[in-house]
Parts: C-alpha cells; sequence; structure tokens
C-alpha cells in the first residue's frame, strides 16, 4: 500500500496538499529574484503564522515582497487587510491574491493558506483546492526547524 | 418475524465463592441461571412475534446441563430449542464461541430476520459475542437496544451510545444486543416449565453435526488463553470500629477533618 | 512529505475515539500507555484516526505523546459506522501489521473492536485493569476480571496478532499536553467502503447535568445496602455538602437508585477521588476495581465480614439507615 508520510507539530500546523505540515518553502527563498512562498515554523507561545514571499504575476512581473506577514516591497501596489484569523493580500483589481487565516483550537492552531501563485516562468506554483493549498515544483513541504536566510 | 434468540447459562454470580488456595470457583451448591439480559432479549422477541407474528428460536452453547435453560426459554413461549453440546466446544473464548453460534444460525431454517441477545453477561461481561455473530454472518449489528420499530423492510431501534440517545434505521438480517430497558419481564405462567418438559422438544447439534472441526471450536479455536488466574490486589486493611451509631459518625467526621474536606473556603486552583 | 510502500511496521496502535473528546480522554490514557509497551518492544507508538474533520485532535494525540498519526480523512468516515470502520482498519492493519492493537471501552469501542478482531480472526480481550509485555516470551499480558469479577485472569494471545485490547477510561494515566512535540504522520489509501446498513436517523445529546465522577476530589458511593431509593436519595445531599460526586453500584443501578453514567467499576467508571465514602456495598471485585484508586477509602456496612473492609482505610461496622442520618444531622450543622 502506498501512502503519504509528513511531519507534525502539536502546537500549529499548516495545510498543504491536504496534509498537515509544521512549515514548508516552496520556490527559491535565498536568490535574489524569483518566486518564492516561506511558512515557517510557528513555535509554542507564538500564534501567527509566519510567512515571507516574493510574488510574481502570471508574465513574471514581481507584484509584491512580503517579510514575515508584513508588505516590504509592493511595485503591484497591493493592499494588506486583515480579516478575521489572518490577513488578505489584495490586488489593485480588488481580486484577493493570497489569504492567511489561522484557526484556533483549545490547545493548537492550524492556518489554511489559499492563493494562486505563479513563478518567474509564468508557471502555477501554487492552487487552493477545498481548504488546503496545493503546491508544485521545488519544494521543501515540511521543515524541520525554522528557516535560516542565507542570503541577504 | 423469525428470530434466534442466543442465550447463555452462567452461574449465579453474585452467589459465587472462590477457593482461595486453589484458585478455583466453588460452584456447589451455586444455581445456574439464564443470563439475565438474554432473557430480557427472549422476552422482546416473544412480544415481536406477538405483534408481527413469526417464530422465535432459542439457541445456547453449552454442556449438557444447559438444556434447563433451553426448557426456560421455551416455557415463556419459544417455539424450539436448539442445544450445541460437545466436549470438543468447552474452553472457547468469544472468538470460537461466535463461529459454533454463527454456523448454528446459519443452519437454522429459515434463516433469521433478527438475532438478538443481552448486551453482555454477568460472569464474563465482555459483550463480544453479537457483534462476532454478526461479522461472521456478514449482517449489521445495533449494540445497546432500549426500543425496537418495525418499519416495512428496516427496523428502526433507539439505543444510547457515548452520551447520545440515538435512534437508527438497520436493514434486516441484523444482530440486536439489548439492555434491561427493552421490556417488562413477565413472570412464567402456572405449569409452563412442566408442559415445556412433556411437549416442546429441543433439538442437539454436536459439532460433526455442525460440520465443524476441532481446530476450530473450543480451546483450539480460540485466540486467547487464560495464562495464570491470580489473587486481586493487595487490599488496605485499616482500622474497623464496631460501635454505636454516634461514636461510629465521630470517627467518620474526625477522619474528614483530618482529610481537610471539611474546611470551609479552600483555595481555589 | 514523502510516498512510501508499506513493510512490516509492527507498533503499538490505539485507537483514535475521540467523540466526546474533553470529556473522554481514554484515547490520551491508552497512548500513554501505549508508548510504555512501544518502549519495552523497541517499536513505535501509533494513534489511529479516523473521520471528517480530524486536525485538532490529531495534534492533541501527537501533544499527549503519540509518536506516529495514521489518519484518513474522507466525508464518508464522518459517522462513527462499524462496518465502514471495520473495512478500514481491517485493510491498514493487514498492510502494517502493527503487534497490538488497543481501544478504550466507550460504547462505541465495546461493539467496533470484537467486529474488527473477528474480522481479522484474531483474540480481544475487554476491560483490561493491566498491560504488560511479559520479558520472556514478549508476549501482552492481559489482565482481567474473572469469574464474575473475584479474580484476575492474565489472558495472553499467543499466536494471533495484532494482540487486541479495550481498557476503562481511568485505568491508565495520561501524559501532560507538550506543545514542543513533534511527531509523523501518513494518511493510507482507505480503499472501497461497504455501503452501509445502518444510518443513524437521529441523535440526541443525553446528560442534562454535567456529571464529572472521573475528576470528582471526593465520592460517596452507594450499593445495594441502602434498601430503598429514598435512603440512596440521602447521599445526593452528602455529596452536595461535600462538594463532591454520587457513585453506585450495579446493583443500585439495576435497582433503579441510580443511572448508569454513574456506575462504578469494571464496566462502569475508574475515579481517583482523595476520598472515597462506600455506603452499603460488599465489595465485589466487579466494583471495587473502580475505586480502588481512591487516595483514601471510609466505607460503611451492616456486615463486619464484608469484603469492602478489606479496602477500606476506614471502616465502620452499623446499620446505614441509622447512620446515614446522623451523619447527615453534624454535615448540616458543620458546612
Amino acid at each position: 500500500m502506498e501512502y503519504e508520510e509528513s511531519r507534525i507539530s502539536a502546537h500549529h500546523n499548516y495545510l498543504v496538499n491536504r496534509v498537515l505540515t509544521p512549515g514548508f518553502v516552496v520556490g527559491k527563498p535565498n536568490e535574489d529574484k524569483g518566486f518564492f512562498l516561506l511558512a515557517d515554523l510557528v513555535l509554542p507561545g507564538e500564534s501567527t503564522p509566519r510567512i515571507c514571499a516574493r510574488l510574481l504575476d502570471a508574465q513574471g512581473v514581481l507584484l509584491l515582497e512580503l517579510e514575515w506577514n508584513r508588505i516590504r516591497e509592493n511595485p503591484g501596489m497591493c493592499t494588506h487587510r486583515p480579516v478575521p484569523g489572518g490577513f488578505v493580500i489584495v490586488l489593485p483589481s480588488e481580486e484577493a491574491l493570497m489569504e492567511v487565516r489561522t484557526e484556533s483550537f483549545a490547545n493548537g492552531y492550524i492556518t489554511r493558506i489559499k492563493a494562486r501563485l505563479f513563478d518567474e516562468t509564468g508557471q502555477v506554483r501554487s492552487e487552493t483546492l477545498g481548504e488546503s493549498l496545493q503546491v508544485r515544483g521545488e519544494a521543501k513541504l515540511v521543515l524541520d526547524s525554522p528557516f535560516v536566510f542565507s542570503r541577504k | 418475524m423469525n428470530m434466534v434468540v442466543a442465550i447463555k447459562q452462567v452461574p449465579d454470580v453474585p452467589n459465587i465463592r472462590i477457593d482461595r488456595e486453589r484458585m478455583t470457583v466453588i460452584r456447589e451448591g451455586v444455581e445456574s441461571i439464564i443470563n439475565p439480559l438474554d432473557y430480557v432479549a427472549l422476552e422482546a422477541a416473544l412480544d415481536l412475534r406477538n405483534r408481527h407474528g413469526g417464530k422465535v428460536v432459542a439457541l445456547t452453547m453449552g454442556p449438557l446441563q444447559s438444556e434447563e435453560a433451553l426448557r426456560e426459554a421455551l416455557a415463556a413461549g419459544a417455539d424450539e430449542g436448539i442445544l450445541l453440546t460437545d466436549p470438543a466446544f468447552a474452553g472457547a473464548d468469544t472468538l470460537a464461541t461466535s463461529h459454533v453460534l454463527a454456523r448454528a444460525i446459519s443452519r437454522t431454517t429459515p434463516f433469521p430476520d433478527l438475532i438478538l441477545c443481552g448486551m453482555q453477561t454477568i460472569d464474563s461481561d465482555t459483550g463480544h459475542v453479537g457483534p462476532q455473530i454478526a461479522e461472521e454472518l456478514d449482517v449489521p449489528q445495533v449494540c445497546g437496544v432500549s426500543e425496537i420499530h418495525v418499519d416495512e423492510e428496516c427496523l428502526v431501534v433507539k439505543r444510547v451510545s457515548d452520551g447520545s440517545l440515538d435512534s437508527v434505521r438497520v436493514t434486516m438480517p441484523v444482530v440486536l444486543t439489548v439492555t434491561q430497558h427493552i421490556c417488562e419481564v413477565r413472570n412464567l405462567p402456572l405449569g409452563a416449565l412442566e408442559a415445556a418438559f412433556s411437549e416442546k422438544s429441543i433439538v442437539q447439534w454436536s459439532m460433526d453435526q455442525l460440520g465443524l472441526e476441532e481446530s476450530e471450536v473450543g480451546l483450539s479455536g480460540s485466540a486467547t488463553q487464560v495464562w495464570r488466574l491470580r489473587p486481586p490486589p493487595p487490599r488496605r486493611e485499616g482500622r474497623v470500629f464496631d460501635a454505636s451509631p454516634q461514636e461510629l459518625v465521630d470517627h467518620l467526621i474526625r477522619k474528614l477533618e483530618g482529610l481537610s474536606v471539611l474546611d470551609e473556603e479552600e483555595e481555589d486552583q | 512529505m514523502r510516498k512510501r510502500k508499506t513493510n512490516k511496521f509492527g507498533g503499538v496502535w490505539v485507537f483514535g475515539d475521540y467523540r466526546n473528546y474533553f470529556q473522554n480522554r481514554v484515547t490520551l490514557q491508552l497512548i500513554a500507555k501505549a508508548t510504555d509497551l512501544a518502549r519495552d518492544l523497541k517499536t513505535e507508538a501509533a494513534v489511529v484516526v479516523l473521520g471528517q474533520d480530524i486536525h485538532q485532535y490529531v495534534m492533541e494525540y501527537v501533544a499527549h505523546g503519540a509518536d506516529i498519526i495514521i489518519a484518513a480523512q474522507h466525508p464518508q468516515l464522518k459517522d462513527y459506522e462499524v462496518e465502514t470502520y471495520t473495512a478500514v482498519l481491517d485493510r491498514w492493519v493487514k498492510a502494517f501489521e502493527p503487534e497490538i492493537f488497543l481501544a478504550g471501552a466507550t460504547s462505541f469501542g465495546r461493539e467496533f473492536f470484537p467486529r474488527l478482531a473477528k474480522r481479522l480472526h484474531t483474540g480481544l480481550s475487554a476491560d483490561c485493569l493491566a498491560l504488560e509485555v511479559d520479558p520472556d516470551t514478549g508476549l501482552l499480558v492481559q489482565t482481567t476480571p474473572a469469574f464474575g469479577g473475584e479474580l484476575l485472569a492474565e489472558v495472553v494471545t499467543p499466536h494471533h496478532r495484532p494482540q487486541m485490547a479495550t481498557v476503562h477510561p481511568g485505568v491508565f494515566q495520561e501524559r501532560a499536553h507538550n506543545s514542543e512535540a513533534l511527531g509523523r504522520i501518513i494518511y493510507p489509501e482507505i480503499g472501497p467502503l461497504p455501503v452501509p446498513r445502518m444510518k443513524t436517523i437521529r441523535s440526541r445529546r443525553q446528560q442534562s447535568h454535567k456529571l464529572n465522577l472521573e475528576n470528582a476530589r471526593v465520592v460517596i458511593a452507594g450499593g445495594r445496602g441502602l434498601g430503598t431509593k429514598d435512603e440512596f436519595q440521602m447521599l445526593y445531599e452528602i455529596a452536595e455538602l461535600l462538594e463532591g460526586e454520587v457513585g453506585a453500584t450495579r446493583p443500585a443501578v439495576a435497582e433503579g437508585w441510580a443511572e448508569e453514567d454513574r456506575l462504578l467499576g469494571q464496566t462502569g467508571k475508574s475515579v481517583k477521588p482523595t476520598l472515597l465514602i462506600s455506603v452499603g456495598t460488599s465489595g465485589a471485585l466487579q466494583y471495587t476495581t473502580g475505586i480502588q484508586g481512591a487516595e483514601t477509602i471510609i466505607a460503611i456496612n451492616r456486615d463486619p465480614h464484608a469484603p469492602i473492609f478489606r479496602m477500606a482505610d476506614l471502616g465502620l461496622v452499623g446499620d446505614v439507615h441509622t447512620l446515614l442520618p446522623l451523619l447527615l444531622d453534624v454535615l448540616r450543622r458543620r458546612l
């Protein structure tokens, strides 16, 4: 019998490819340009997800950079709006680019991300499927420890 | 509606005594009775037969002495009795017991619409046999039933499960295990027991007649084994006082004081 | 995450029964025991979870000590349906071959586990009071009451696998919640599911008051010796004065003096209060297995030879009909 295997944290997990994971990264976070999405580990004591990203449009043009949930560079003129349980990044057209919501339980949290994201070659790297984010291409789907950027 | 009620003859457990030296049960002088919940299941079956027609067959696996239990079932009103008896059946766990009972049920004609038994026995109390019969006969099961209604080709039953009172619709044939709430138990009419002895006959089936091999029944057909019996855990043996009521209450109050149970304002954790 | 193929895994499995999760802690208690057994067998403890919205339970199980979670999320697994769950777990047990499989003796566990054991053609013991790995044979020794509870039987399943057992809430102790815990999770396929032959068409929560026997600091328990429902009722007032809960023996429940949810003992609840007062109970093992965890036991019985006195820290030989009113009188004045 074949099966999917992942790791989970007792405290906080993201829902990716229909499985729970403590943290994941898609794309190339350590390069100066190009798409990436990092959802980092949330440690006991914290209750908000930790998202860094470089998001591009379907033509591979930079829309914005996110650093720990906040917009850093914003050539695409997007807005960051809080919503119950998280935040939404909205394009000038009012279309939602990425939605991040955290559900809290008695003793833990789960974060669901909704986003249709493209990389520099115009390929779709993530899509929403039900309550889960489906990612494709180069990715580390389970982070064992908090992510350390090796550039900057 | 054709029904089979599986009954078990058990020792009258509250009166059982133990030989602590030899670690065996002292059977002399201890009556054997129909497991109370199986008797209730029988009454429920008879009630359904009176309302919807059909036949009630009482079935038991045990030594020859178990025939008494079937006589009592016939006296209560069961139409037929089947005794499954064979020295090879001894020492069976629920896996082997359910195998023998299921085989017998599959050979009753016609195949029953409803198989009933009590939810648990007063001697081993596992409650496993009903579900295991259902599994072997490939029929559904509902356990802990307190009410049964017939709704065309289905039954609608009530049962309590983990804090909820459920109404369940289930197809027939089906195994139901029942609780004491399912119906009142009547007294046997006068003369019914004697009549049962003289009129109604009981069929006996042995291992061969059921088409079973020794490896499938009794101790050989069991998956679990009792390795060892041991006495219950060590006791405390504190002070016991036999005194006037007032003195006894004083002892009790002093003990409660010692445990700080009577303190007024407790710090809340 | 990775795609894997099964090979024999061994392992100590626990069925994740999360109905009434915050009241029913038995799965957490079994996880604690399973991790001990797994250590003895040099393997891992896994919790099997089926359902539709299982994420929070899966994380709780990891927090309470599970090494591995084996899970499936599917709309058809939403209801606890015996035949559906039997089909999935039959497939998984045959694929992974666990050594041991435990379940809480909840209403569901008590009717599901025997069916699964029969499908797997293996042995199942019920209402275990203790579980240990025998150092010589590596077999799971399952201790259950025997002969109506007067002796303990040590049962083994020598040749069939997995070795299955159900356990009552309160027999084992859960580990504390640990937010820093990490676990593995695997998602095997569930395979084709049977068409259900039964359906719960209506379900109504039963308990109108929040009975909390398992966590009560003080328990007053009554047995057949009380004689009448009115006598039994006095226990409620005593319990209220002492800020405790009332429990009952099987004969008292059978007489209709208390509801089934107050039953203490082998097929009822196990309690571990600071103080337990046992009134009019003879002390049958079927009952005392449920109270032996109490710190202090006080027994009141008319019969000086009643077995309950062997279990009590303080024994009072007397007539409950005289003693209870006296006791109530003193307590009313004091509190």
